[in-house]
């Protein structure tokens, strides 16, 4: 039954038509963080919420907010901007949660606000080399070119570990 | 829906159910118990005039409990399943070690959750194991000291209380204390010449790594059993007691709670954080005066509880946790919870006491699971969400400790 709405909300979100030819595996979810587009494979989202009562826990670092209570399931919620080191900004209507599956674990992003779901195939995405820092798997999966903009496509598997992500000075970069 | 339903008339009106119907059904009563504590809490009756509202509340509260009981016993298997593998196991055991065993079973049709079944026979194999293997002494020896050649292991269960105690005794040498001790102190468990108390010197064997036994054999002595035994333990939320007399064996005890699903808990409130703790760990809740906390600067800062003339080591969730609060603001009187761990009680202060409810227990998985001293997560009537402490692993400290 969840998996019917989770079905239900990967096909349409946000009321973009999509053909049934897409290739899952091109799909993103794009959002904002500040001025920044960012995006996440749309294969692991699971549903887009609202903002809601957010309950802190212990123990987690400070960029895990706490947990909400999704219809019986308990989700933690990870603030993109503090794990990017970014400043943090005050939730409002526009802050969405993109609740995901990551290696069978649910979690929720707490983003600016959702933009729209791409097909961005493999070749308008570009490698993102990181400057000297080679021995850890980057968070960034790659550039996304989408006409003159670019989203930067995010490994969610690393960006829900718990390594150091030292983004914002490459990004400025 | 009569797919999996097979009933048969000669086995008095006994039905075979899928256990994953039986898992549906507990999860809709649990979502059931929480959207009614939802309903008949909900903001929008503030105010209002409900004459029987009340005594409806009352009633359906005891339904759904009865409908939670009702539920949860469909899912109670005897132990005597898991005994009986173990009996088979014995025979070979025997064969193995040329030792002569006599395995007796009492309590076998105490019940327990088919869940916690499945997962016991493993721990209870490697208990078994040990006896067997290290405890019991062969013919020869046994006779050498007067006992009769054919060893004993006694496997026994009882419910106490909201618990199954399940115990692995057997008649044989005992632990050697000695070379335990020994062995304890290189691998720095206790200082070179602290004597530690018999039931302290004990839980070292559950450590990891920990095996005294000097021929490594295929049956035991790898020191990973032991392992095993606590990994299970911990997941079940469950507590291993042993106890041994030199000469006359060893008595495991494992205690475990009769069921998973629902967790009888008092809720806490410390600032805005909300905590669970199993009603039958807390021993009682105190108001103290400023002079009864005394702190002592020369352990670290830390505080003890005096109460009625003992004294209490206090556990602040936040230090432990490594967020302290700032306590210049904090309000002067608190609450102490006082909780019963195997390592003596321990005080807690909280902010508030909330309720004591059911609660239903989610796992901690992905970015939580990482959460030290905690079972789980717990689901409230009023949708909020709360740590659920395990208080033996608080009451070991931030780092963990021995066991």
């Amino acid at each position: 039954m969840a998996q019917d709405t989770a079905e239900a909300t990967k096909a349409r979100p946000d009321g973009l038509p999509l053909r049934e030819a897409d290739n899952i595996d091109e799909m993103y979810l794009t959002f904002a963080l500040g001025a920044e587009e960012y995006g996440v494979g749309i294969a692991g989202v699971t549903e887009i919420v609202g903002m809601q009562r957010i309950m802190s826990v212990p123990d987690v670092p400070h960029y895990i907010k706490g947990v909400i209570n999704l219809r019986g399931k308990v989700i933690p919620l990870m603030d993109v901007r503090l794990r990017f080191g970014m400043p943090e900004r005050a939730y409002d209507e526009r802050t969405v949660v993109i609740v995901m599956d990551v290696g069978e674990a649910p979690i929720g992003l707490i983003v600016d606000g959702v933009s729209e779901v791409l097909e961005i195939p493999p070749s308008q995405v570009d490698r993102h080399t990181q400057f000297g820092r080679s021995s850890t798997r980057p968070v960034i999966a790659g550039i996304g070119r989408i006409g003159d903009r670019v989203a930067v496509l995010l490994d969610t598997e690393v960006l829900v570990a718990d390594g150091d992500i030292a983004l914002p000075a490459e990004m400025a970069a | 829906m009569s797919g999996a339903v097979e009933t048969t008339p000669a086995d008095g009106g006994l039905m075979r159910v899928s256990s994953d119907k039986i898992s549906r059904l507990m999860d809709l009563v649990g979502e059931l118990s929480l959207s009614v504590s939802e309903t008949v809490q909900s903001p929008d009756l503030l105010g209002l005039q409900l004459t029987n509202f009340d005594a409806a509340v009352h009633r359906l509260n005891m339904i759904v409990r009865e409908v939670q009981d009702a539920a949860t016993e469909l899912r109670l298997v005897p132990v005597d399943d898991v005994f009986r593998r173990l009996r088979r196991m014995v025979r070979e055991l025997e064969r193995q070690t040329g030792k002569q065993i006599e395995m007796d079973i009492e309590g076998g049709d105490t019940a327990i959750d088919k869940l916690v079944a499945d997962r016991l026979y493993d721990p209870l194999l490697h208990v078994v194991r040990n006896s067997a293997d290290h405890g019991l002494e062969g013919p020869d020896d046994r006779r050498a000291v007067g006992k009769p050649e054919q060893g004993r292991i006694l496997l026994s269960a009882a419910q106490v209380g909201s618990e199954v105690r399940i115990t692995v005794a057997d008649d044989g040498r005992g632990l050697a204390r000695d070379k335990i001790l020994k062995k304890a102190r290189e691998k720095g468990f206790f200082g070179p010449d602290e004597e530690p108390e018999p039931s302290a010197l004990w839980k070292v064997i559950f450590e990891p790594g920990f095996s005294t036994a000097e021929v490594v054999s295929n049956l035991s002595g790898r020191g990973v059993g032991m392992d095993v035994l606590n990994a299970t333990m911990k997941a079940l939320r469950g507590r291993i007691a042993v106890d041994s007399t030199a000469g006359q064996g060893t008595r495991v005890a494992l205690h475990i709670p009769v069921s998973l699903a629902f967790l009888d808990c008092i809720i806490l409130r410390l600032r805005h954080q909300l905590f669970a703790v199993p009603i039958d760990v807390v021993s009682e809740i105190a108001k103290p005066r400023p002079e009864d906390l005394v702190g002592i600067s020369a352990d670290t800062g830390s505080e003890m509880f005096r109460l009625r003339g003992a004294f209490i080591p206090v556990c602040r969730l936040d230090q432990f946790y490594g967020t302290p609060l700032d306590r210049a603001e904090d309000p002067p009187t608190q609450v102490l919870v006082v909780f019963n761990t195997s390592s003596g009680p321990i005080a807690v202060p909280v902010d508030e006491i909330l309720d004591r409810q059911q609660v239903v227990m989610k796992p901690l998985i992905g970015r939580l699971a990482q959460v030290r001293a905690s079972w789980g997560c717990a689901l409230l009537g009023t949708g909020e969400v709360a740590l659920v402490l395990d208080c033996e692993r608080l009451a070991a400290g931030p780092s963990g400790g021995p066991q």
